[in-house]
């Protein structure tokens, strides 16, 4: 895992024993978590067991810290490389372990807030259809074509909603062949 | 053959047929478990083609005997030179199948292992993870959104999405500059009133998308700072805060000469005045801004002329607003006499202006003209003023010779004296002069050498630290991309089955390699033998020779003179045509006899092909397939 300059010299100071003892590193580091986790936490540093601590410290440890467990999880990194790490920012062995439990703790929401950078697609939940034959319109005596009426359920974000659109056989038989071919090829790439 | 078959077996499995453990040995092959066998392994070997074939036996007789002349026909496709046809795989024999799967076996693909072996790579391994992420969450079936658990949360009701939208954040640090350095006020705004990073962008989503956005700018920063250190800067004997400034005054001074270039006034359009004062304005506080205003103080004219047309733009905005002012309050008049009266205005003001620009143009040929006139008259002054000064000299000179000529011959010898003296001086001065330099230029001369002896060394040294960054920055690739290889194969090493013993398959193949090495001993001691019998051979029938001759010689020389010699010379030549025929006889026989064994082993492979009782299954076969063929065609008579 590379980390910028400003990064090691921030986790440098978090781990300082002279700047942090071990009651606010273990304050700070659930801070840290709570302000990625939890949507709103104005206060995050206001902490009165951290008031003692130089603000500006305070907040580029802050910084220091919520870029690392980010790229932690981005890069899905194991135990070894961010003990390694921390070691590198002169961390000592049970404030690594202190980290990485709560990393541990925090992985699921932290993965959840990572994906959902994302611009996914509306589910299709369900499907329902009617066939509609058109015997004549206002210009052709003798029409008689048939014509598929669909409408797919969708989900989104837990919230649902419906897609309805009118077919020809044709166009309906291209949407079912691509659907399979998009099939076949996920089915292909879980196999490679 | 027990070794053979299992590592056929081993291999068989491997290509994905089901193979019972008991059956340890090719003879056990039942006719489905062949074909399955078969047909796997061709689909390993060629999709295109084992992928039409079933690998199950079909119960109808016409069918089987379609399947195995289809399965022959591939065999023979892929290459296989035997004898080879429907029969040997419903009617196997031993070897027939044994040599069919060695074929096989040889040619399936080793690419499969191999590739397991080569590292493959960063993306490799992110494409297996893709792909058994993909696995697992084809495995889970979908589940309506009241009975999902919060494990599916994950991977199926995936929450509200944002694009992503990075924010800049407002850092309680520089990158530039040490803290210390900063002003006291950032100081305090860092201190006191600077949001959390979390807190700053507008809306929680972006959180993530700014943090990393921030990292990944600044890590790619300070590598292109890296890789242009090591590539220049190091050779440019500076430090990092000289080079530095050294490329921000260059940068500068370029920026600089290109807005000058085109903020150049052009006389043909008036419209550009106002642009180019700006640009003016910016480039003099970009002078400001930068090491001082010096480079900009030299282009005085262009900057005069440029604040001339700049302060007297407020006049003319003072006069326009007179002019509407004063046009204000007839408001009340009718539009077109406005018209006309704002058209006249307008008129008048442009008349104005070009008035105003034509006079500045020949203020400015004015001011250009006076200033040359100016340096003209200054040049002048000065070489007046040096050509005074050598007058005077010269007047002072000859005023004071004057007052010595009254008393002129003492005078002179004062002067000769004095000349003398200061001569003696001079030569004295000149020597003491010698004197000092010589160590002072020697002194002088091995500074310099020390000097050029320390450039040397230090673009040596240069050399070298650029040398060991290099190595260094390879040194640490290496051991990067080491460690991630080496994670690889231990995850591939913990996936692995462990069931395959290498340990005894190399026994194996020591032991093999050890009998074969024995009936090579054999195979050479027996050619020895051979040879030596040979050779033996050789030397008795050559012996022969000699002898018949030399008797023969002696026996015709004694058979002119005597009778009896005569007849057992006759005697001896045919002893020895018989002795000949005798010995032709015996090889004769000898090759017979090979011919023979040879024939005797051709006869027991041909019985062991149990060629009668596979043509007796072959014509049983036969008259199936003609009953199914008449009961399916008595249907059809029926149908």
């Amino acid at each position: 895992m590379e980390l910028s300059e400003s990064v090691m010299k921030g986790l440098q100071t978090l781990a300082d024993p002279n700047v942090f003892d071990l009651k606010s590193y273990t304050i700070f580091t659930e801070l840290v978590f709570d302000s990625l986790v939890s949507p709103r936490c104005e206060s995050v540093l206001g902490h009165p067991e951290l008031k003692y601590i130089d603000q500006t410290t305070l907040k580029h440890c802050h910084t220091a810290a919520t870029t690392f467990i980010l790229e932690g999880v981005k890069q899905n990194a194991d135990k070894s490389t961010i003990s390694s790490c921390l070691e590198d920012a002169r961390f000592q062995i049970e404030r690594v372990d202190l980290l990485y439990t709560s990393l541990q703790k925090n992985k699921t929401n932290l993965e959840y807030l990572l994906s959902s950078i994302d611009t996914c697609p509306p589910h299709i939940t369900d499907a329902a259809w009617r066939l509609e034959y058109c015997i004549k319109n206002s210009h052709l005596h003798k029409v008689n074509q048939p014509s598929y009426l669909i409408s797919l359920n969708t989900e989104r974000g837990g919230a649902s909603s419906e897609i309805n659109f009118s077919c020809t056989m044709e166009q309906l038989q291209d949407l079912v062949g691509k659907m399979k071919d998009a099939a076949k090829s996920l089915e292909r790439a879980s196999q490679s | 053959m027990e070794e053979v078959d299992r590592i056929l077996i081993h291999s068989l499995r491997q290509a994905g047929t089901d193979i019972d453990e008991d059956v340890q040995s090719v003879k056990q092959f039942t006719s489905e478990l062949i074909v399955e066998a078969v047909v796997r392994c061709l689909r390993v070997i060629d999709p295109a083609l084992g992928n039409g074939l079933s690998h199950s036996l079909p119960p109808g007789m016409s069918a089987r005997f379609r399947l195995g002349m289809s399965l022959a026909q591939a065999c023979q496709d892929v290459g296989f030179k035997g004898e080879i046809g429907y029969q040997t795989f419903l009617y196997s024999n031993e070897p027939e199948i044994r040599s069919l799967f060695m074929f096989l076996v040889e040619k399936l693909p080793r690419e499969s292992a191999e590739a397991s072996d080569q590292p493959s790579g960063k993306s490799a391994l992110l494409q297996r993870a893709i792909a058994a992420q993909i696995r697992a969450q084809l495995s889970v079936p979908w589940l309506p959104p009241s009975c999902r658990l919060p494990i599916h949360r994950k991977t199926q009701s995936s929450g509200p999405c944002h694009s992503f939208h990075a924010q800049p954040l407002s850092l309680p640090y520089s990158v530039k500059l040490s803290s210390r350095k900063q002003t006291k006020e950032v100081q305090e705004y860092w201190r006191n009133y600077l949001l959390p990073v979390t807190s700053q962008p507008s809306r929680h989503a972006s959180v993530p998308a700014s943090l990393l956005e921030n990292h990944i700018s600044e890590l790619s920063a300070a590598q292109e700072w890296e890789s242009e250190w090591n590539s220049q800067g190091l050779l440019s004997r500076l430090t990092p805060e000289e080079y530095r400034s050294r490329k921000k005054a260059r940068l500068q001074k370029r920026i600089e000469e290109q807005l000058r270039a085109a903020a150049q006034p052009r006389p043909d359009a008036h419209g550009a005045t106002r642009s180019t004062s700006d640009l003016a304005e910016l480039l003099l506080s970009f002078g400001g801004v930068s090491t001082g205003g010096d480079v900009l103080t030299k282009g005085t004219r262009f900057t005069h002329t440029e604040k001339f047309t700049f302060t007297q733009e407020p006049e003319k905005a003072a006069q326009q607003m007179a002019a509407a002012a004063s046009a204000l309050p007839s408001s009340h008049q009718s539009e077109e006499d406005l018209k006309v009266q704002q058209e006249a205005e307008l008129s008048a003001l442009q008349q104005q202006l070009q008035q105003l620009s034509v006079q500045m143009e020949e203020v400015g040929g004015d001011i250009k003209q006076l200033t040359v006139s100016i340096q003209q008259v200054s040049d002048e002054l000065q070489q007046k003023e040096v050509s005074n000064a050598e007058k005077e000299n010269s007047v002072k000179m000859k005023r004071q010779t004057i007052d010595l000529l009254p008393d002129a011959e003492d005078n002179l010898l004062k002067l000769q004296t004095v000349v003398e003296a200061s001569s003696k001086r001079v030569v004295h001065l000149a020597s003491q002069w010698e004197k000092h330099r010589v160590p002072l230029i020697d002194e002088q001369r091995r500074l310099k050498e020390l000097c050029s002896n320390r450039e040397s060394e230090s673009s040596r040294k240069l050399s070298e630290i650029k040398d060991l960054h290099d190595k260094i920055r390879q040194s640490a690739e290496e051991a990067k991309k080491k460690e991630s290889l080496y994670k690889q194969l231990l995850t591939e090493y913990e996936t692995l089955s462990k069931d395959v013993s290498r340990s005894a398959y190399t026994m194996r193949i020591l032991e093999i390699v050890g009998n074969i090495k024995k009936q090579k001993e054999e195979i050479t001691k027996i050619l020895s033998d051979t040879k030596d019998l040979q050779k033996e051979i050789n030397g008795l029938t050559g012996k022969l020779d000699r002898t018949f001759a030399v008797t023969d010689e002696l026996v015709f020389k004694d058979a002119k003179k005597d009778e009896s010699v005569r007849k057992s010379y006759k005697y001896l030549a045919a002893l020895h045509e018989n002795c000949t025929q005798l010995i032709q006889t015996i090889e004769d026989t000898g090759t017979i006899l090979r011919e023979i064994r040879d024939l005797e082993e051709q006869i027991e492979t041909e019985n062991g092909k149990r060629t009668v009782s596979n043509l007796e299954k072959i014509l049983e076969d036969y008259k199936a397939i003609r009953q199914e063929n008449s009961a399916l065609a008595a249907k059809i008579r029926e149908g």
